[in-house]
């Protein structure tokens, strides 16, 4: 209930999100909206390769465009904004892994997608298994890399880390593939 | 890996992801949880006409005349644990805090809490005005904090009592409250003291009545918060709970936490369709009681189920729910705004027989029977 009638202009210093306060114009506003709608489904897509699930990735991809609703003035000026969102959705769905207690069980296979033949559909099980097996970083790296096709700089923009440590955690999870039984062909793949 | 394996994996994965197909983009939604976040952050930089005054009455008396204006105080700061508020009533001792309610290690989750126990969560920005929280029935005593701008030094509690703002500070924010004891017995009428001009004369707030407790409630409630802003403000969401039935069914629990209390919203989705069951229960504080809330779950194909959820305690490493067939299953556990939630459901025909409390070694520290079908109940665990 706004009393006052007069709505406060807030920032808080703990959070380098809001170091300038955000107040959003009615054309910024519409500008959100239109990238709100043109991003949601890659970064549902996004999400969906680094959790295996599809409620958690829409909750993921929610939390992401929110926070990015925050700062948009800022977000709105970067050279990448997409760059700035992504970087918000990773953290957004590490702190999931870590937050989560009980539900978090390696191995067990998540939501599926169950478009296509059946065939293709085994292939994608297979598939999101192997990467839950993965811890959160190297499962990030792989899907930026082979689905987002980003570069190690990029990459490590999302996740906060080195380029070299981008690729050294590239090459260990291309090496748990490589022998993850969950894709079938052991050496072949 | 060779070049071409690198390939199919790239292949493998850009079909995998793209055989996702998002819902529409909830823009809207976004928007107000990003509104939301701006709140929640917020420390008010301008004078801004905050908060509230209330008129509150089992009769529901309204009206608005002023009290006198009480003479202006210097600020006083609130003690140790964030306590604003003390006193005794009706024998009873009883102190009002500002505290983090969120559990250890998390983030911080600043709120009103009444006694450690009961609690309300409470936002630098408007959105959290004033807030009734009730006694024990039979205690007969009520309790009320507002939630003062800058230049509001005191409110007056039925037109003679002063009782001046405190200065409180936690998870970083800082708050002006104003925090008293009533009697259930009488009308309440709260003012305030040259209010700002922009501001209407009173506030009346809806008629407030409690329900005495049931059977099945424990004695360990003291209260129940019942937030004066008909407004609700969504502090944080997440999905506690999800699955599939064995006909392809698919359901989710859903937890809302903000000034509406510890909102659910308990989700059945069918190839023909959805259904959707919501309802908030108080919030608890990390020691304080469950609240274990039950909605039924309508499936398109005529079955039914019951969802259950509440928050857990630190204490707690995970919740096991027996059902009537004799069998037994893990409820889910989600970390929503450093608050902990399990959830679960039970396909009819059966039904919810015990929930079992277990710590991290694997001990079962609590249990209770007395469980809901519809509604909520609260058990201290």
């Amino acid at each position: 209930m706004l009393l006052g009638g007069v709505e406060p202009v807030v920032f808080n210093p703990r959070d380098e999100m809001a170091a300038v306060p955000d107040v959003i114009s009615e054309d910024s506003s519409e500008d959100f909206r239109s990238f709100a709608a043109s991003r949601w489904p890659g970064l549902v897509r996004l999400a969906f390769g680094l959790t295996g699930d599809r409620w958690l990735a829409e909750d993921i991809a929610q939390t992401a465009l929110a926070r990015a609703y925050v700062a948009w003035r800022r977000v709105s000026r970067a050279d990448d904004p997409d760059a700035y969102v992504r970087r918000i959705l990773v953290n957004a769905s590490n702190r999931r892994f870590r937050r989560r207690r009980v539900t978090e069980q390696p191995g067990e296979l998540p939501d599926l997608p169950v478009d296509g033949p059946a065939d293709l559909i085994g292939e994608r099980a297979a598939l999101l298994t192997a990467l839950h097996q993965l811890p959160p970083r190297q499962r990030a790296v792989i899907v930026l890399r082979y689905w987002q096709d980003l570069t190690d700089a990029q990459i490590a923009a999302a996740l906060g880390c080195s380029p070299g440590t981008v690729r050294s955690q590239l090459s260990r999870a291309l090496a748990k593939l490589r022998v993850d039984p969950a894709l079938g062909e052991g050496d072949d793949r | 890996m060779t070049a071409t394996h690198e390939r199919e994996l790239r292949r493998a994965l850009n079909d995998t992801l793209q055989s996702v197909h998002p819902s529409p983009p909830p823009v809207e939604t976004i928007v107000r949880r990003g509104k939301s976040i701006r709140m929640r952050r917020g420390v008010v930089l301008s004078a801004v006409g905050l908060a509230g005054v209330i008129a509150a009455t089992s009769l529901g008396l309204g009206g608005g005349q002023h009290a006198a204006a009480p003479p202006a105080a210097a600020t006083i700061t609130a003690g140790p644990n964030g306590v604003f508020a003390s006193g005794t009533a009706n024998g009873h001792p009883w102190q009002l805090a500002v505290q983090n309610i969120a559990d250890p290690g998390y983030s911080c989750l600043p709120a009103i809490t009444l006694n450690g126990i009961d609690a309300d969560p409470v936002y630098p920005a408007p959105g959290t005005a004033a807030v009734v929280g009730l006694g024990q029935p039979g205690h007969q005593v009520g309790y009320a904090f507002v939630q003062l701008p800058a230049d509001v030094n005191a409110i007056v509690v039925n037109g003679d009592t002063n009782v001046p703002a405190v200065s409180a500070s936690v998870c970083g924010w800082h708050y002006r409250v104003a925090g008293f004891a009533y009697s259930l017995a009488e009308p309440l009428r709260v003012t305030v003291a040259n209010p700002p001009a922009d501001w209407p004369p009173a506030f009346s707030m809806p008629v407030v009545s409690i329900q005495p407790p049931s059977k099945t409630t424990t004695a360990e409630n003291p209260g129940l918060w019942i937030n004066a802003n008909t407004a609700r403000v969504e502090s944080a969401s997440g999905t506690a709970a999800w699955g599939d039935l064995p006909n392809k069914e698919q359901w989710a629990i859903k937890v809302q936490f903000g000034t509406g209390g510890d909102c659910y919203e308990f989700d059945a989705i069918s190839s023909s369709g959805s259904t959707q069951m919501g309802y908030c229960g108080p919030v608890s504080t990390p020691d304080g009681p469950a609240t274990i809330m039950a909605l039924p779950l309508g499936f398109a194909n005529g079955n039914g189920a019951t969802g259950y959820a509440l928050p857990e305690s630190p204490a707690t490493d995970h919740i096991t729910a027996t059902l009537s067939n004799g069998s037994t299953e893990q409820a889910t556990s989600c970390l929503v705004d450093g608050r902990a939630y399990a959830a679960f459901i039970v396909p009819d025909p059966l039904t919810l027989t015990k929930l079992t409390w277990f710590d991290a070694n694997g001990q079962a520290i609590a249990s209770t029977t007395a469980l809901p079908r519809y509604g909520y109940v609260q058990f201290q665990p």
